[in-house]
């Protein structure tokens, strides 16, 4: 019978799930916007010229405490990754070493 | 020699209004005289036919030798409704269209266009005086006459109604779109024409018909002018709530960002521990 760790069969389910679900709905609307927009009518030319002055006209300085804030996460969410890249890394090690006693305390 | 072209410095700027003697040729008699009378032809005084082709290639000669500036101060002068960047043709024909017989406020080379264009014999060395002198000896009696009869209906009119406006500057027309057209249309100023003088130049219904086709002009153009400004108020509406939508929105997104970063950082930090927890005390989880 195989050794399944359910806490981390749920993590990785509950990751791929998630990360599967926001890309097809990012590329969903992406694509959506594209199809509208490429059409070569008049309005639609205005339309997509118009989006482009609007996204020029952004001013970054309004959003910039939360950009910042959402880089730090996003750092310290791979630094948390990698950590728990090393923790897998002992655990299989140790697995290794003594398949009874996953670790020995000194 | 009718049939030699003319030479290429007094060529017409667009040949495809000043046609040449062969293809004048071919037009039709009623279309022939329509286009010599429109360019200030008398076609009474040519016999021939073949005479009035040569008189009307001969007149697109002098009009395309004609100074455009000088034919631009005839036409504020005469106040007429033109684009800055008419050809010379057009301008030809309008200033053929002036019968106007005062000449105040008209420059000397506006002079030797008139003149030139009313069939009048200019030297170099006239002054405005002589030519302004040369134009009224121009004048037949007979249109003095009614010249001078419609200028007293004029005088009467003007005094009956009481001609108080029209001391608005004259405007060329918004320049037509020509990739040769010359850029700027900037506003001239020119004397004011009275009711009177218009009586006198086109006569009592139509002076008074220009009159109030002015008048028409100026509401329509001001009510355009009140429309236009009211949509452009409304579009400047529309574009600063757009943009709060549009803010708003990015701000939106960025704390759904914001919150998923978080979710996921807990979860990370959770199963950090489970697995810290798995290594380093396995009794936790044994059996």
């Amino acid at each position: 019978m195989p050794d399944i760790d359910l806490f981390r069969f749920f993590r990785y389910m509950l990751g791929w799930t998630v990360t599967i679900y926001a890309t097809i709905i990012t590329a969903q609307s992406l694509w959506g916007w594209y199809v509208y927009l490429i059409s070569a009518d008049r309005y639609t030319a205005l339309l997509r010229r118009y989006v482009i002055v609007q996204a020029l006209r952004l001013r970054f300085k309004a959003f910039w405490g939360d950009l910042i804030l959402c880089i730090l996460l996003t750092i310290a969410f791979f630094l948390l990754w990698h950590a728990q890249g090393i923790l897998d890394h002992i655990e299989d090690t140790m697995k290794a070493i003594n398949p009874v006693r996953t670790i020995t305390h000194a | 020699m009718p049939d030699a072209p003319p030479p290429a410095s007094r060529l017409p700027e667009d040949p495809a209004r000043a046609m040449p003697p062969r293809q004048l040729r071919d037009l039709p008699t009623d279309e022939l005289r329509t286009l010599a009378d429109e360019l200030g032809l008398d076609i009474f005084r040519y016999s021939t036919r073949h005479h009035l082709v040569l008189a009307v290639h001969e007149r697109h000669q002098l009009i395309a030798a004609l100074d455009r500036d000088a034919m631009l101060d005839v036409i504020k002068w005469g106040r007429r409704p033109l684009p800055l960047n008419a050809p010379n043709e057009q301008m030809a024909k309008e200033i053929v269209r002036i019968k106007s017989m005062r000449f105040d406020g008209l420059s000397h080379d506006g002079l030797v266009v008139l003149a030139k264009l009313r069939g009048v014999t200019v030297r170099p060395s006239d002054d405005v005086a002589s030519l302004t002198r040369k134009l009224k000896r121009q004048e037949s009696f007979f249109a003095k006459l009614s010249r001078k009869r419609r200028s007293f209906l004029g005088s009467i009119v003007s005094n009956i109604i009481g001609d108080t406006d029209s001391a608005d500057d004259y405007q060329f027309l918004p320049p037509e779109q020509s990739p040769e057209a010359p850029s700027s249309g900037t506003p001239a100023s020119s004397r004011p024409a009275s009711l009177k003088e218009e009586i006198e130049e086109a006569g009592l219904l139509g002076g008074i018909a220009g009159r109030i086709k002015k008048s028409a002009d100026f509401y329509l153009n001001q009510k355009l002018d009140e429309i236009e400004a009211r949509i452009d108020r409304k579009l400047s509406e529309i574009d600063q709530r757009l943009s709060e939508w549009r803010d708003k929105e990015v701000a939106n997104r960025l704390r759904i960002l914001k919150i998923t970063l978080w979710a996921s950082l807990v979860v990370a930090i959770i199963s950090l521990l489970y697995s810290y927890l798995k290594v380093y005390f396995p009794s936790f989880f044994a059996g």
